[in-house]
């Protein structure tokens, strides 16, 4: 997002950073195939079901197939992700993983060195905008995305509010098209 | 040194020496009786190079002063030089600093109260099963407290400490994030004693039970209100009102023909003086009963009350009395006015008042309730009339939007509209009574009201509080807790921003099963009690009051936290016979490592939980917060095998690499409560305990991961398993073939492992050896 800021930026910071908002799931892919480490971050909201019947959680797994993403599970999202025969590439809670990212020595979870973009994907909007401020102020090394159906403004880039989950769900389908082609 | 100087220091210890009576020769006095900031400072070091702090700013800048507004990002530092991760430092010390003062002065306020009432030589007596009557006054300032007027100089250390640490977060001053740390630290040890002097006084003024486990229960739910009957309600944290409407109710034979009911910590304050006293629920039950118009009267005292109480209360036709100077609502000042006038006004017109002699607040809220309370209409809604309001709704989703606790009260009214009462009553579950939703309502729908019918009037059970943990409780489970036997003791503790409210039962439930310890204090403590079993029973009826493995304790109000930690002081001193008068590090350093104790702030929202957390954190006690608790801004986490788990084994005098991450972390927030299972029986974890106790311990570790985090072996359970023998025996199959898989090795458990001797202190390290 953009402003104009007038010059005494004293008068009218708000304090927020903003996340770069992106719309089109063809510049979302573009990041992610830019990044040389990704990591999907996948949090115990993507255990609920759409309208459909799909899981958010199948979501996840499409696109980190379709990117070649490593996996990192918190809370109990890794008891799902077995069960649809998918072993996620590590376990932590949100907070040890944000810590961990902090690190810029960090090996990261395939061991090839810290990751430099880091997408998280189904952590409660609390918890998960306060884990993104750490990341933005202390992680200087890295850029993060989300893919919830809100704004995040502590993100890098993020997705817009999505009034109807069916919205959301086409872009997150379009988004692992992009990424298929991609690869 | 210099002379003037070395005379200048002589002067205070002579000073402080008279304030402690240290010629009383019941313990040696320590290295640190009444430490002023820097004295602990290589402990807190010690502690925050294992457990480092993880910053997670609010916002990027600093608006503190008239320099800033500040950009913080980025590396940028502010117009003063300060940077982001030093600001939040600061904004947590400033937070730590509120929660101290708000139950130092409770305390200070109740004690000149019962001094007035019985004098400042009021012999201190906690009963005959305890002798160590203040663990913390005795271990941080090294006076053993007699009498009320001892806890006074208590109290007064306190407010001189958070004088210099206020002074600290001043712009220009501290320029170090760790150093606000170990004032953080500082002001969290200084909340313990502020809350122990407060519940002492209490329990010796208001002849509270102590020495006794088996307290009463008492009835709670706003449906265990008799609604014909006039009503008070008290609210907030200080009973010296509450206790005067008692007696005043006692001496004029009304008990019968006037409820009086709590919400928050008052409610649990009331009920440990009155077990007739009704209490409502914990603080997300606040604007609820408000805005149900039950109560006639209002008394306010002082934290977590609503700041709107009179607004609120005139929408419904309650009077409010304001009883405590800390919130006075710009209300007339009646403390001089004659009662009956005060009436008449109230009566009459509608007025509220603040009156600040609790005796005569007294005699106005029930004159006034029972006035009123004939001319009051209290009745609630019908569900058709319920069903007809949500028809209003659109399902704009505003409500959600400002929620705090992330609800779709949206969909739960659509539901209720439809005749489907369900999805509400879960979400009322989920409801931290805020009130954020009905204000944003474009639509003017009454949610709290139409959730208060699909809530039902259900009542529950709540055992009234009991104060410390007896001496001879400790004799008894000293030696299994630190040899890992009884596999932990887990304090719920704190306030009600709980993601779920079932949450607390649940976990109570989990390990008062297993057999672990738990303690309950503040709203934690009402919340276990409002979930049923199959039976209709709450775990205050299913699981016996002691100190035990297996049992389910109810300790008291927030300043009763005090008691918990006490008990693992009271471990060190009377189990082990580690002196602990100004003795402060080996206290902390012997409950770091070895009494496997957790403190669980599960729905954890106040200034009070930051330090009281923290306060704990500077014991050697872990916390597992809630996921609101991200906005505490701080953690105190370890990166498990990259950090520093060196300890010296005390016996041996070496230095010994355990790489055992125990206990993981200091200040951790879980995501969910099926994470915090787990997590919570990790966090028991000590490096002390026996094969036995070890494979106790990781047996529910391993347990409640398979149950909770879809079955497997946890990823770090080869860090925990030092032999064989720490292997539990229904999982030896399994974990062998794992740990075989992955390389382990088996290590030597550490004899007597300590920090001592690992860091720069004025401890040696015989002094841990008992």
């Amino acid at each position: 997002m953009s402003a104009v800021l007038p010059r005494h930026r004293v008068n009218v910071l708000t304090g927020i950073k903003s996340a770069r908002l992106v719309e089109d799931a063809a510049e979302c892919a573009n990041y992610i195939q830019k990044a040389k480490r990704p990591l999907l971050v996948i949090g115990p909201l993507l255990l609920q079901s759409q309208a459909d019947g799909k899981l958010l959680l199948e979501y996840a797994l499409d696109l980190a197939k379709a990117g070649g993403i490593p996996i990192c599970a918190t809370a109990q999202t890794r008891g799902k992700m077995v069960e649809l025969g998918v072993q996620p590439d590590c376990v932590y809670d949100a907070v040890e993983i944000v810590n961990a990212l902090k690190d810029p020595d960090w090996k990261g979870v395939r061991k090839e060195g810290n990751h430099d973009l880091v997408m998280f994907f189904g952590i409660r909007s609390d918890l998960g905008s306060q884990g993104l401020s750490t990341l933005k102020h202390f992680a200087p090394h890295l850029k993060t995305m989300t893919l919830c159906k809100h704004y995040f403004p502590h993100a890098s880039y993020s997705l817009t509010n999505f009034k109807k989950d069916a919205k959301w769900q086409e872009f997150l389908e379009s988004l692992i098209a992009e990424l298929q082609k991609g690869g | 040194m210099a002379v003037a100087e070395t005379k200048k220091l002589s002067k205070k210890l002579e000073e402080l020496s008279k304030l402690i009576r240290a010629e009383i020769p019941w313990e040696p006095v320590g290295p640190t009786p009444m430490p002023d900031i820097p004295d602990i400072r290589s402990w807190d070091m010690r502690l925050l190079k294992t457990y480092q702090p993880f910053y997670a700013p609010f916002c990027d800048l600093c608006c503190l002063c008239t320099y800033g507004k500040c950009d913080l990002t980025a590396g940028k530092r502010g117009a003063c030089g300060i940077d982001i991760a030093t600001q939040q430092a600061r904004v947590v010390l400033l937070a730590c600093l509120m929660g101290c003062s708000a139950h130092a002065a409770h305390g200070a306020h109740i004690l000149e109260h019962l001094i007035e009432k019985h004098g400042r030589d009021k012999k201190i007596d906690l009963g005959e099963s305890i002798t160590i009557e203040a663990p913390h006054i005795r271990t941080v300032l090294g006076l053993k407290p007699e009498t009320l007027g001892d806890l006074q100089i208590a109290l007064e250390y306190v407010f001189k400490e958070v004088g210099h640490l206020l002074d600290s977060c001043h712009t220009g001053q501290e320029g170090s994030a760790l150093d606000y740390e170990s004032k953080a630290l500082h002001a969290g040890m200084l909340d313990h004693v502020g809350m122990e002097a407060g519940d002492i006084a209490q329990i010796v003024g208001f002849n509270y039970p102590t020495s006794v486990a088996d307290t009463p229960l008492v009835d709670m739910g706003w449906g265990a209100i008799d609604k014909s009957k006039p009503t008070i309600l008290v609210s907030g944290h200080n009973p010296a009102t509450s206790t005067e409407v008692i007696d005043y109710l006692r001496e004029h034979s009304l008990e019968d023909q006037v409820e009086i009911a709590g919400v928050c910590c008052t409610a649990l304050e009331t009920t440990r003086y009155s077990d007739r006293a009704k209490i409502v629920g914990p603080l997300s039950r606040q604007l609820f009963f408000l805005r149900a118009g039950i109560a006639d009267v209002i008394m306010t005292d002082e934290q977590c009350i609503r700041t709107d109480t009179p607004q609120e209360a005139s929408k419904v036709g309650a009077a409010v009395v304001a009883c405590l100077d800390k919130a006075m609502y710009g209300l007339e000042d009646a403390t001089d006015m004659e009662a009956d006038e005060i009436v008449r006004r109230m009566v009459g017109n509608g007025e509220h008042f603040a009156i600040l002699d609790s005796a005569k607040a007294a005699e106005v809220a029930v004159k006034v309730a029972m006035e009123i309370a004939p001319k009051r209409r209290k009745e609630w809604l019908a569900e058709e009339e319920a069903i007809e309001l949500a028809k209003k709704c659109n399902d704009c989703a505003m409500c959600e939007q400002v929620c705090p606790n992330l609800c779709s009260i949206g969909a739960g009214i659509t539901q209720l509209a439809k005749g489907e009462f369900e999805p509400l009553r879960v979400l009322f579950n989920e409801c931290i009574g805020c009130g954020k939703c009905e204000e944003e309502c474009p639509r003017h729908v009454p949610i709290f009201r139409l959730m208060q019918v699909a809530a039902g009037n259900e009542t529950w059970k709540a055992r009234a509080g009991r104060g410390p943990i007896m001496d001879t409780e400790i004799r008894t489970v000293g030696a299994p807790i630190t040899l890992g036997t009884i596999p932990g003791v887990i304090a719920i503790v704190g306030c009600s921003n709980f993601p779920d409210v079932d949450d607390v039962a649940d976990m109570v439930e989990e390990f008062a099963k297993r057999k672990y310890i738990v303690v309950l204090s503040g709203c934690s403590a009402m919340v276990a009690g409002m979930k049923k079993d199959a039976d209709g029973k709450t775990v205050y009826e299913k699981y016996p009051p002691d100190f035990e493995g297996g049992g389910v304790v109810n300790v008291g109000s927030c300043v009763a936290n005090s008691h918990i930690t006490g008990a693992a002081i009271k471990i060190a001193n009377i189990f082990a016979a580690l002196p602990l008068r100004g003795n402060y590090e080996v206290m902390a350093d012997y409950v770091l490592n070895r009494v496997g104790a957790v403190g669980v702030a599960w729905g954890a929202y106040s200034q009070k939980a930051a330090s009281i957390a923290t306060g704990c954190n500077r014991l050697g006690i872990p916390v597992v917060l809630g996921p609101h608790s991200a906005k505490y801004r701080r953690l105190y986490l370890s990166r498990k095998e990259e950090d520093d788990w060196q300890v010296m084994d005390a016996r041996k005098k070496e230095l010994v690499e355990t790489g055992e991450p125990s206990p993981e972390h200091l200040a951790y927030v879980c995501e969910t409560k099926e994470k915090a299972m787990p997590m919570i029986a990790k966090l028991c974890i000590r490096k002390n305990d026996t094969p036995q106790g070890r494979a106790i311990k990781l047996n529910h570790y391993i347990s409640l991961y398979k149950k909770y985090m879809g079955g497997g072996l946890p990823e770090d359970l080869h860090l925990f398993v030092r032999r064989d023998a720490d292997i539990p025996l229904v999982y030896k199959k399994e974990v062998r073939a794992h740990l075989q898989e992955i390389g382990w090795q088996p290590r030597e458990p550490v004899g007597l492992p300590t920090y001592i001797g690992t860091y720069p202190s004025k401890v040696s390290i015989d002094a841990v050896i008992h």
